[in-house]
């Protein structure tokens, strides 16, 4: 009842950006296939329970406030400097829209060589908790995390890698304007690691079934299970076939040369060839 | 600053049913915690050790066809709820006098385990946290105890629900949430604590049973003064260093030790901000149960990069080695590495992976895997394991001697986001690339080595953080499940699939076995529904 019957890969052509490996959880359930940056941003805040989100208009007023008469102490990002950190701040986070943080900035701390900040006007006070809520928001809230612009390689020596590692089974044009079919460099690098599995089927998992006294079918897998595999044919036509004895499956994967690369790719070569490939516009 | 602000009190607000006109007598006499399950399972694991095993040997090869749904409890009086669109049942039920007790994030069910019927719900309205799994309840004579996502601790009335008293025990704004069920130790009760987005320290408190007043906090991290602070660059990098402690931990009673699981290390992905080995947390660590002084601790994965949130079940079993009896705890980690220690020391005796890894040189003189700078988080990106496992429980069976684990073999590219000096919070991210297998794999603890595994067949990848829990019997039954909505019993000693069952959603609970009028019962849950298993009547 061993399922894998050749040493072939199985996989999927599933290829969401997820985060992989968050404590307890990974991601909230997306709403659709291709959330936005502000979808994945807003489910994240709510997943996490982080609250109203902060004024983003209110928290850019206040950066020159803040950075003339805060970030000495606290640091350019309120994560502190000869000041403490306030991103972890009682007071900070117990405040939902200043009604804590405007009377506290009022006030001051002078013993503890906090300053009162009575001279600034309510509305600009207002600002400076926002702007505090936002950098807050910009660690605690993962979904809002974009990644920096990740092609640092050597698009020389990545053009050498290609050449000596993919030509068996691509050739040039294969790579012909691969990178503006994707909208970022790191789109582009995880998809010429590990394609998707384009619609009309050219990469797809194939099988065969042999059954015992019985018809040999082959075709697209669809799904496949310890108990069951379900296959599509040439004619269209799907097959659910139950495993059990006397049915031998055999399946095929185009993609098994990526699964290969994606265990043993260096990250000086990934870096490399996204750099190159990069390049292919 | 760990008690939520008093103006909260006044919104707090709890709701109980009680749905049945014979309300059974409930009292667990403190003495039978922890002992081996028959009629009853009485804490998170069956029993202190973790094992996950019973002895109970009703239910075979040669009758295990024979299975038969006795009853199912469907949850159908919550929709969803913040972040979590439809109830999953992902607690172990315990059982006691006849009466489960079933969870999920504010809500709790006393159920009668004949009939599956409901005896009493309480709900909670929380004020935060994160609603994303809740493991179970603790139970102590007359109290049942409940971790809420917003970090009360709340004992409820084991026959009523009605509620006893109730503690906070950390603050909901600083992203600390609760999922853990309380293990209660003697005359404490051990609660664990999550939440990683913030940059907070993990901590474990003991609270009196009784009372709710609280006994001892051990923090994951040290404070100033202690030696252990030197693996990190400061004391303000040490105090916000993570190590949560969001999975129930296990118990030797004999030297009185708790041995818990330390989560990962914040900030999470850029470790720039925190050189050094980052102690306590990534770490098994041995607690004075009385005190929640640090007896011993050996670190799973110093200086961790990639979230891999040392939270498996360290399970405790004792094995004779050259003759001699030995006291050993092994955990299937989920920075792929496969150790049994000493635990009467915490030496090492066998540090070996079990997925495919390329990121360690080699083990340190205690045995702890060193990693390789290279396979960090960079900001074009770094390729390494997913976690090799997670929360769902792992088993070990005394008779065949071997260690099980539904274990994840994968890849992903894991960036660094946040290159500054003083990074915050996660500070990058990590993508799976390729395929994810899921693998249940049947490991010697003495070797590490496979002596059997189990490849699910899927065409999709594994999900992360999904899959079944692992039950293990006399019967020579390993108890489990795939991603495919099949429940499956395999044979422990060989691997070999003796039963299947197809449900509406995954198997996603702790699976519990019992002795119940005479017969032995299977208990699962799959999604919004607990399944209740058994031989035909006599």
């Amino acid at each position: 009842m061993r399922c894998r019957s050749v040493g072939v890969a199985l996989a999927s052509g599933f290829a969401l950006f997820v985060i992989t490996a968050i404590s307890q959880e990974m991601q909230p359930a997306q709403t659709g296939a291709n959330p936005t940056a502000e979808q994945r941003a807003a489910a994240t805040r709510v997943f996490l329970g982080l609250g109203r989100p902060p004024d983003k208009a209110a928290a850019q007023r206040a950066v020159p406030v803040y950075q003339q008469s805060c970030a000495f102490c606290h640091g350019p990002q309120a994560r502190g400097a000869t000041g403490p950190g306030l991103i972890t701040s009682d007071i900070v986070l117990g405040d939902d829209h200043g009604e804590v943080l405007v009377p506290f900035l009022k006030a001051g701390r002078p013993e503890k060589g906090m300053p009162a900040f009575s001279r600034l006007a309510d509305p600009q006070l207002t600002d400076l908790a926002e702007f505090l809520h936002q950098q807050v928001e910009d660690v605690a809230n993962r979904g809002a995390y974009q990644v920096q612009n990740i092609v640092v390689g050597d698009a020389v020596k990545g053009q050498a890698y290609v050449a000596a590692n993919c030509m068996t089974c691509h050739n040039t044009t294969s790579f012909a304007h691969i990178a503006s079919k994707y909208r970022s460099p790191d789109q582009l690098q995880r998809n010429w690691i590990w394609p998707t599995r384009p619609a009309d089927n050219s990469l797809s998992v194939s099988a065969t079934v042999k059954i015992a006294n019985g018809p040999t079918l082959s075709g697209r897998v669809t799904q496949v299970s310890d108990f069951r595999i379900t296959l599509v044919d040439n004619d269209g036509k799907t097959h659910v076939i139950e495993r059990g004895p006397g049915v031998a499956v055999q399946i095929k994967d185009p993609l098994a040369p990526h699964q290969a690369l994606v265990m043993t790719l260096r990250n000086e070569d990934m870096h490399n060839v996204t750099a190159y490939l990069e390049t292919l516009k | 600053m760990r008690c939520a602000p008093p103006i909260w009190l006044g919104l707090m607000s709890a709701v109980l049913t009680l749905t049945a006109a014979a309300q059974p007598s409930v009292s667990l006499d403190p003495q039978t915690i922890g002992q081996p399950p028959v009629s009853s399972w009485t804490t998170f694991n069956g029993d202190y050790s973790g094992q996950r095993y019973s002895a109970l040997k009703q239910i075979t090869a040669a009758n295990v066809d024979q299975l038969t749904q006795r009853w199912v409890y469907k949850i159908t009086s919550v929709g969803a709820q913040r972040g979590a669109p439809e109830p999953v049942i992902k607690c172990t039920p315990l059982l006691v006098n006849g009466v489960l007790y079933i969870t999920i994030p504010d809500h709790v069910w006393a159920l009668d385990a004949h009939t599956g019927k409901e005896i009493w719900h309480y709900e909670w309205t929380d004020h935060g946290g994160h609603l994303v799994g809740q493991r179970g309840v603790g139970i102590w004579k007359t109290s049942v105890y409940f971790l809420t996502p917003d970090n009360w601790l709340i004992a409820l009335d084991t026959a009523t629900g009605r509620e006893l008293w109730r503690k906070n025990f950390a603050d909901a704004r600083k992203q600390y949430f609760s999922t853990s069920a309380p293990i209660v130790v003697k005359n404490h009760v051990i609660v664990g604590v999550g939440g990683d987005a913030m940059d907070m320290p993990g901590f474990l408190d003991s609270f009196d049973p009784e009372t709710g007043e609280l006994q001892w906090t051990w923090w994951s991290t040290p404070r100033a003064g202690d030696p252990a602070v030197k693996t990190w660059p400061n004391v303000t990098a040490a105090e916000h260093g993570g190590g949560m402690t969001w999975m129930p931990g296990t118990y030797d009673p004999e030297l009185n030790l708790l041995y818990w699981p330390t989560g990962n290390t914040n900030p999470v992905f850029a470790g720039q901000g925190r050189a050094g080995a980052n102690l306590w947390t990534e770490a098994i660590v041995a607690l004075d149960a009385d005190t929640g002084k640090l007896k011993w601790y050996y670190q799973v994965s110093p200086h961790d990069t990639h979230d891999f949130d040392n939270t498996t079940a360290p399970i405790l079993f004792d094995r004779v080695i050259d003759g001699k009896p030995r006291k050993l705890v092994a955990q299937a980690s989920r920075n792929g590495f496969f150790v049994t220690l000493d635990r009467v020391t915490g030496k090492y005796l066998v540090v070996k992976s079990f997925v495919p890894l390329d990121y360690s040189s080699g083990l340190s003189p205690a045995g702890e895997p060193i990693p390789i700078p290279d396979k960090d988080p960079s900001v074009g990106g770094s390729i390494n394991i997913v976690n090799a496992t997670n929360w769902q429980a792992p088993a070990y069976n005394p008779q065949t001697g071997l260690f099980y684990v539904n274990a994840i073999e994968g890849k992903a590219i894991y960036y660094l986001i946040d290159t500054s000096t003083h990074p915050s919070g996660y500070g990058g991210t990590g993508a799976s690339i390729g395929p994810s297998e899921h693998v249940l794999k049947a490991i010697d603890p003495l070797t590490g080595n496979s002596v059997w595994t189990h490849e699910y067949s899927n065409l999709n990848n594994a999900p992360t953080t999904l899959g079944a829990s692992i039950l293990t019997t006399a019967g020579n039954l390993l108890v489990s499940g795939d991603d495919q909505r099949s429940f499956i019993i395999f044979s422990a000693d060989k691997g070999t699939i003796l039963w299947h069952l197809d449900l509406p959603a995954n198997e996603s609970s702790g699976i519990i076995t019992y002795m119940l009028d005479g017969q032995q019962w299977l208990l699962f849950a799959a999604g919004d529904s607990l399944y209740a298993y058994s031989l035909p009547g006599k």
